[in-house]
This record gives structure tokens, C-alpha cells and sequence, in this order.
């Protein structure tokens, strides 16, 4: 199988998704004659993307979910596509979507529009993997995301075999749904601790966290 | 009441949009509202890169700059947001989805439960309300503004906002700015 993959990330190479492709790949890889070609959006590429999209067999487009939708430089480059709407009948086009939000359901959100996008080009709609709590990553060690990344080995392993996306790594991607207030309360903690209290230290921007520089000087505050 | 008007038609040359647009906002005027319209198309304004700096490097500033700062201060202190853009591809534009984007400098880096999830708290007390103006294309599937307006009620409780309608161009003007003034 032939496979090629679209990394939507803002951040590039330096990307949570290219993080969860790479666990992806290895398992996709795992079939022998299996191949894969990867193009990260945000590069200028003169048109190099929409030329792959062209010449495809089987599309994966992964990206980070920006405000409940695709991030836009991912929009511009599915505009990029519409002279391929009814021209592209057997390209078969699945979606990872994820989110720093912990939940699922943020990223789930975007799946009808997917599909619906799918139709629209005219090929056939693999599915969505949706999940949520992906900013993590970058802040923990990998042995903490050990069972996140055998996951999605296993997604490449079943779609490199199958073309299909297994539908119970699939549901055990999806939870959790919803959070708590106690694990908001939770999160908040950690995120501070670990993440943006460090930051905002190292840049000597602490002080200045809730600064509002927008209302400044304005007399209807 | 302050009004920002986005306008995220990407072509120019698509005049029944900006008629519309144009009319709608001098209505608006001449209802006495202050309305603002930014042209998306004329702006420049570039990709939100993820790098999380106005939250951790220039609390409430974006590290790229560009025209997005003048819409962002803009947006902040208006009473109301409207959002227009033609359905492109099943969505809104992305000229329309990279501004968008380019708001999170008016979040906090820290988190609350929403009625739809974890979301972070507002920069600011107070956050324009959205309206969101659609102009259908020969394309357009019959369950598109649905889906466009299940999202964008999902971005408004994002922004720290709510989404008080959303209208099609092939409504009158006057149908949209009565929505806007019943605010």
C-alpha cells in the first residue's frame, strides 16, 4: 500500500502530530512493500502538496484541532483541492485530529464536516481518529505516553493491513469524553506546575501573565 | 454599539458578497452603530505558528507582527463580532479561519470547564458576541450551514463568547441587522 500523509501541524517538524505519525508509520511500515511519502502544510512548497494529493492511493491527513476546526493554513491548502471535487473517485482519505483540550470531544466535533468534506471531493471516507489531551506529550517523558503511542502503532499496523481504522483503538482513543471539575482542578495544577509557571518564569514574563495590553490606554475598560 | 465586521471573502471580484457586506455595514451606521470593516484579504495577516508565546513569552501579545494586532485590539473592545465569509470547500474561508486563529492572544494559558469541554480562561472580562453571515456556493450540500454552525458555536464558548445567529446572504440585509440591533 501506498500512503501518503499530510501533517497539518502549525509547528511543522517540531509537532505533536509528527509524534504520534511517527508511531503510526512504524506500525503502517511493518508491512512489508508498504510505502509512504509525508508533507508537512505549513513548508512553502509551490504547489508540491496538492501535486501529491493528485498522484495519491491512499491520503492521511493529521493535524491539530485549532478553535473546534483545522487550523487555517490546513483550510487554504483543502481549498487548494477543489479543482479535484468528482476527479478522484477511488482515493480512499482518512483524518487523525487532535487536541491540547483533554477531551475527545473537541475533536470529534470537526468528524461531520469531514466526512462531508470527503463527499464533497468525491472519494471515499476512511474515518476520523479523534483525541484529545495531545499538548501533553511535549511536557511529559515518553515513557508516560508509552500505552498513547502503542495505540497508534497499532492504528498503522491494522490501516497497513487492512486500509481500515481499527474501530477499538479507535473507541479507547475517544475517552475520555468529558472532564470533571475536580480534573479541571486537577489539570490546571499540573499544567501550572509543569508547564506554564516554569515557562512564564524562564521568560520573565511571570509577572506580567494577565496582562491585558489590548484594553490599555482605552477609556471603556 | 461597536461592531467588527470580518470579512473573509477571499475574491474580490465576488460582488454580491461585497455588496452585501457594504450595505449591511453602512445600515449599521446609520442605525448608530460604530461599525468596523476589516477586508481579510487585504490584511496579510499570517498563520498562527502554535508557539504558545503569548501565553508564556508576551502575556497577551503575539510574537508575529502583523495586522492581526489592530483587528485583535479591535475585536476586544467591540460589543459585537460579525464573521462573514462565503462556504468554500464546506467551510468558512481560511482567510476567515487564520484570523480566527490569531485571537488567542485575548486567552489566559489556564483552564475551566465549559458547558462543552475544557476551555481556557478569557484575558479579558468581557468578549464581543458573534453573529455569523454565510454565503452559500452552487456546491454547497444540504447539511453544510448545519455542521458550520455546530462548529462555530463550539468556537464562540472557546472565544469566551456566544453565537447569537447565523445568517445566509440570501436573507435581507435588513433580516440581518434587525438580529443586530434586537442585541
Amino acid at each position: 500500500m501506498r500512503l501518503t500523509i499530510f501533517n497539518g501541524s502549525p509547528r511543522g517538524e517540531d509537532s505533536n502530530t509528527r509524534v504520534l505519525l511517527e508511531h503510526f508509520i512504524n506500525g503502517f511500515t511493518a508491512t512489508s512493500g508498504n510505502t509512504y511519502e509525508l508533507a508537512y502544510l505549513i513548508k512553502k512548497d509551490n504547489g508540491n502538496s496538492v501535486r501529491l494529493f493528485q498522484e495519491a492511493e491512499h491520503v492521511l491527513l493529521a493535524f491539530p484541532l485549532y478553535y473546534d476546526a483545522m487550523p487555517g493554513h490546513v483550510k487554504t491548502f483543502i481549498e487548494s483541492l477543489e479543482p479535484f471535487c468528482g476527479r478522484r473517485n477511488d482515493l480512499e482519505i482518512a483524518f487523525i485530529v487532535q487536541s491540547g483540550y483533554p477531551e475527545a470531544v473537541h475533536s470529534a466535533s470537526l468528524k461531520p464536516y469531514l466526512e462531508g468534506l470527503v463527499k464533497q471531493l468525491g472519494c471515499k471516507y476512511t474515518g476520523t481518529v479523534a483525541l484529545g489531551g495531545v499538548e501533553v506529550i511535549r511536557a511529559t517523558p515518553a515513557l508516560s505516553n508509552k500505552r498513547l503511542f502503542e495505540s497508534f502503532r497499532k492504528l498503522g499496523e491494522v490501516f497497513g493491513k487492512t486500509g481500515a481504522l481499527d474501530r477499538q483503538v479507535v473507541a479507547k482513543l475517544a475517552k475520555p469524553e468529558k472532564y470533571s471539575e475536580f480534573q479541571v482542578k486537577f489539570l490546571n495544577l499540573a499544567a501550572n506546575i509543569l508547564c506554564w509557571h516554569p515557562l512564564l518564569k524562564k521568560n520573565h514574563a511571570y509577572e506580567r501573565r494577565f496582562a491585558k495590553p489590548d484594553t490599555a490606554g482605552l477609556e471603556s475598560v | 454599539m461597536k461592531t467588527i465586521v470580518l470579512n473573509g471573502n477571499p475574491d474580490a471580484s465576488n460582488t454580491i458578497f461585497e455588496d452585501y457586506l457594504n450595505k449591511l455595514s453602512s445600515t449599521l451606521a446609520a442605525a448608530n452603530h460604530m461599525v468596523t470593516l476589516f477586508n481579510l484579504r487585504d490584511m496579510g495577516i499570517r498563520y498562527c505558528t502554535g508557539c504558545l508565546g503569548c501565553f508564556v513569552k508576551t502575556p497577551g501579545e503575539c510574537i508575529v507582527k502583523d495586522a492581526s494586532a489592530d483587528m485583535r485590539r479591535k475585536y476586544i473592545n467591540s460589543d459585537f463580532a460579525l464573521l462573514a465569509s462565503p462556504v468554500i470547500m464546506g467551510f468558512t474561508s481560511a482567510l476567515l479561519k487564520t484570523a480566527q486563529d490569531r485571537l488567542t492572544p485575548l486567552l489566559l494559558p489556564y483552564f475551566e470547564l465549559s458547558a462543552d469541554g475544557v476551555r481556557h480562561v478569557g484575558r479579558y472580562a468581557k468578549f464581543p458576541s458573534i453573529g455569523l453571515l454565510l454565503e452559500k456556493s452552487p456546491h454547497t450540500a444540504g447539511d453544510t450551514i448545519r455542521i458550520i454552525h455546530d462548529i462555530y458555536k463550539r468556537y464562540a464558548t472557546n472565544i469566551k463568547s456566544s453565537l447569537l445567529f447565523v445568517k445566509l446572504t440570501d436573507s435581507p440585509v435588513e433580516a440581518v441587522v434587525n438580529e443586530i440591533n434586537h442585541l
